[in-house]
């Protein structure tokens, strides 16, 4: 019953949409196939660039992130050093923060007449009548680089729980026979931890390949998502834009499933029982201040942009200067006296309450079948809704977007104008994985035995998995929840794309609608980003002494 | 092949003192053992002699060259783990080249001895498998080719056998002797297994609570044990406390106990009890032999309590009035099986066989 349940619902909401979009990709006005619309996608310059940069910035910001988190990784593994454990939960903050509204903070730095420029104006470094515009032809590098800081977090759990998997023997056998230092890392370490490695990639090049919100910041158009984003304007009778969707989706699979044929079987950490537990030494003084140095300065460069923001929503005037030129709560009162931002909040708070609500509901359900029971298809369950994280946001908000117009099957769940039945459920599909995979680890962990022991002495089954089960994996489902809640809260693609009337905005539609807007509208977006950061963090520290190591493990496909 | 020689060795992992002060010769060319109880330091002990472990204290000298601070790369001895660590990303080749290309071996040579050393393993015809579609008994080859390969000043070997099936682990100890005499290879090997240790071992040394409690060939520590944990650490035995009564030539003792009158010789040579000190006797359960009548010395009498017949060998248990624990007996090519329980059995055991230790 369950089974059946949960199985309509993915198919209603997850499967159907994207056949929706394929099908509109490919069948023609008569109800014929036709490879015309894809075809013409891949003849246009503008959509063939965007594809490219598209590219680009996965690739880039991927990269990047592997670049930045591999030596934080290798460091943390193997040394102690003053300050260890502070640094690397504080390492995992940027993860958290929306890159979104750090892009407002980056603009600030990088902008022409941005601190970093007039720093080096100041130095005498550079000619105050020739700025250089660090964000370069198209903000291809800002993009990147907030993408990077954002998402290296991830490169870093994976990267770390792979060497936290590698029999220490591995090396140590290495080392006996004479292959030491960075040749030992070269031949045996990094080939070792390459699978582990590269399936948590897989995700980071996802989701910066589909990333929206950045690039829309950073008014960095020519790009699929953006492309895709301008396109919906247009929808009613033009295939290009389900085409284009189309293409993007295709690729993300395609590199899903190579990366799972790849990488998939090929698990090496695992294989042999490690003979000696790994022993951390303890660095030398000045190799631990450095290592100490390099934690701190890593994290300092990726919550610079988010600094920037609360900066920002506190400057009276900042163009030009290194630091704003006089310090204001004026944005604060404002933005809580602007409509838009009032609301969006509280809808925020509504559309992510109920998303969490319904996933935790669905979580359990679907955890359960996956764990507890023998069904047929229980595994194809799992996958599917382990799925969500490798289908791009875009792709589906895009499918409810197209299924949500007049005359379409959900068109009657846009309440008059109200988006909230159809967002929930955007929001719920999305984070969904997250809470599935906290309430199968806490099944996992629980014996089943003590189901069994309720039952014997004459619960229900159902009873059996109120009283004793779910107290037993609460704390898990609260920090799976907690994780639904707080990406749900920063949701860009299903919020941009859905919510079309200013009074049903969430807060990230309002930013962007805010950044948009002449005026002081900077300053609003700032303050609301910084309420919106606060938000988050206090969410997140929640999950994080919740969960505490397992947190990572969350990432992984 | 090298002897090494061990002086002083401290090694401390925060408060815990894993090795204390520690001294031990190996001979070049000899197969030693570390044996001992899982927590004596017999590990450390071997890696530290790999270099995985630098000692707070000690001096580790190869020859007449001091290794202590020397990183593990460049001691050129080669381990065998425990786990194999054979890298699951290189095949068997690949595997078993990778010393010597770290060595800058030309490729010609690497291919010839690296044939020669699958060969040796008897498993040249594996040279292009992948790790994982090995047995754990063929892995256990290559792990061993690859350790062999590099021709290493000392091989060691951490528990090489714990992953292997009974019949394997019989069939591959022999193996490993067979080798290391073909090279005169010096190698240390560390086992929980003593019967490992006594089929092909030079000599072994007993570790306990970081420190070596004897060392010595196999049947002189089996026979001889210098302490009550040695001896039950290696095979099994009976302890029957005690007090010396009488001091003869040669060290021969004569014990008064609760189950009656020994004679017996201390198991470490150099110890010279007092008449008047409290000692216990081993005595293995193969040493006695059982009769219905009550012999003339060294005996002890008791109600038979449980009798297991294996077909080469028997096992009884008497039960005492002395001591609540019972006395095992093992009779070798039994003729007639004693199944009577309760009946009263005299056991009995040559001078020779009956150690005296002290009692701690």
């Amino acid at each position: 019953m369950i089974f059946a349940a949960t199985a309509a619902f993915f198919g209603a909401f997850f499967l159907f949409p994207i056949w929706n979009t394929v099908r509109e990709a490919f069948v023609d006005g008569d109800g014929n196939f036709t490879l015309g619309f894809v075809g013409a996608i891949f003849r246009n310059p503008i959509y063939l660039e965007g594809l490219v940069n598209a590219f680009k910035m996965g690739l880039f910001s991927t990269l990047a992130s592997l670049l930045i988190a591999l030596p934080l990784a290798l460091v943390a593994n193997r040394y102690r050093f003053p300050g260890k454990d502070v640094l690397t939960s504080l390492l995992l903050v940027p993860m958290i923060l929306p890159p979104f509204v750090g892009a407002l903070g980056v603009r600030q730095f990088l902008g022409q007449m941005g601190v970093l420029n007039t720093l080096l104006i100041d130095l005498g470094l550079m000619n105050p009548d020739k700025p250089f515009d660090w964000m370069g032809d198209g903000q291809l590098f800002g993009v990147v680089l907030m993408n990077a800081l954002h998402l290296y977090p991830i490169a870093y759990l994976n990267i770390s729980a792979a060497l936290a998997n590698l029999d220490p023997a591995m090396e140590e056998a290495a080392e006996n026979l004479g292959c030491h230092g960075l040749r030992r890392l070269w031949r045996v370490t990094f080939p070792l931890i390459m699978p582990g490695v590269f399936a948590g990639s897989t995700i980071i090049f996802i989701w910066s390949f589909t990333e929206l919100g950045v690039p829309l910041i950073f008014d960095y158009s020519r790009v699929t998502s953006v492309q895709i984003f301008d396109g919906i304007k247009e929808l009613s009778g033009n295939p290009l834009p389900y085409a284009l969707v189309v293409v993007m989706l295709v690729t993300t699979v395609l590199l899903y499933i190579v990366s799972k044929a790849l990488f998939g079987r090929e698990s090496y950490a695992g294989s042999g029982r490690a003979s000696t537990g790994r022993t951390l030494e303890t660095a030398k003084p000045l190799a631990g201040l450095c290592y100490t140095v390099m934690f701190v300065a890593t994290i300092g460069v990726a919550i610079l942009p988010h600094v920037g923001v609360i900066l920002l929503s506190m400057a009276g005037d900042w163009y030009g200067t290194l630091l704003p030129s006089e310090f204001t709560a004026q944005h604060y009162i404002d933005a809580l006296g602007h409509p838009l931002t009032v609301h969006s909040i509280a809808n925020s708070l509504k559309y992510a309450s109920f998303s969490t609500l319904f996933d935790i509901v669905l979580g359990i359900a679907i955890a359960w079948v996956v764990v507890r029971t023998k069904l047929p298809g229980r595994n194809l369950l799992d996958a599917l809704a382990m799925l969500p994280l490798a289908v791009p946001g875009l792709v589906l908000a895009f499918g409810y977007f197209a299924l949500a117009q007049e005359g379409q099957p959900f068109h009657p769940l846009i309440l008059g104008e109200d988006p909230v039945v159809i967002l929930v459920i955007a929001y719920a599909v999305r984070r969904l994985p997250y809470v599935v995979r906290s309430a199968a680890a806490g099944y996992q962990q629980t014996n089943v035995s003590l189901e069994e022991a309720a039952q014997n002495l004459g619960s229900t089954p159902f009873r059996a998995l109120k009283r004793v089960t779910l107290p037993l994996i609460a704390a898990n489902l609260i920090a799976g929840g907690l994780l639904a809640f707080s990406f749900a809260m920063l949701e860009v693609s299903d919020s941009l794309i859905l919510a079309e009337q200013a009074q049903h905005f969430p807060i990230t539609k309002a930013i962007y609608a805010l950044v948009s807007s002449l005026g002081n509208g900077h300053y609003l977006a700032s303050a609301l980003g910084v309420w919106a950061m606060a938000f988050l963090a206090v969410t997140i520290v929640g999950a994080g002494l919740i969960l505490g190591q397992k947190l990572g493990a969350l990432f992984r496909v | 092949m090298v002897s090494i020689r061990i002086r002083g060795l401290t090694k401390r992992f925060g408060e815990t003192v894993a090795l204390k002060g520690l001294d031990l010769d190996i001979a070049a060319g000899e197969l030693f053992f570390l044996l001992g109880p899982s927590g004596c330091g017999k590990t450390t002990l071997l890696r530290a002699i790999a270099g995985f472990h630098l000692p707070e204290e000690g001096t580790i000298q190869f020859d007449d060259e001091d290794v202590t601070q020397v990183p593990p790369h460049k001691r050129e001895t080669a381990m065998m783990f425990q786990s194999y660590a054979l890298w699951p990303h290189l095949n068997v080749f690949r595997n078993v080249a990778f010393g010597l290309e770290e060595r800058k071996v030309p490729k010609n040579e690497i291919k010839t001895r690296v044939a020669e050393a699958l060969d040796m393993v008897k498993m040249g015809d594996y040279a292009q498998r992948k790790i994982n579609q090995l047995s754990g008994g063929q892995q256990q080859r290559v792990a061993l080719a690859r350790a062999l390969v590099v021709r290493p000043r000392c091989l060691m070997l951490d528990e090489p056998l714990s992953n292997l099936d009974a019949k394997l682990r019989i069939e591959m100890r022999t193996e490993i002797r067979r080798i290391c005499k073909e090279f005169g290879l010096t190698a240390i090997y560390v086992t929980h297994d003593q019967k490992e240790a006594l089929s092909i071992a030079d000599r072994m040394a007993i570790l306990d609570d970081g420190h070596i409690v004897q060392i010595g060939p196999p049947e002189e520590v089996y026979r001889h044990p210098h302490t009550p944990t040695v001896a039950s650490f290696i095979g099994e035995t009976n302890f029957i406390p005690g007090k010396i009564s009488e001091i003869g030539k040669e060290g021969v003792c004569t014990i008064d106990s609760a189950a009656g009158t020994f004679t017996g010789t201390p198991g470490n040579p150099d110890w010279r009890p007092e008449v008047g000190e409290k000692v216990i006797l081993s005595i293995r359960p193969e040493c006695f032999s059982i009769s219905s009548e009550k012999p003339m010395q060294n005996a002890v009498a008791g109600q038979l309590a449980e009798s297991v017949y294996l077909g080469e060998i028997a096992h009884y248990a008497l039960r005492t009035d002395s001591d609540p624990k019972t006395i095992h007996i093992a009779e070798l090519n039994p003729r007639r099986v004693v199944r009577d329980e309760g009946q009263t059995l005299h056991a009995t055991a040559d001078p020779h066989d009956i150690v005296v230790l002290p009692a701690t």
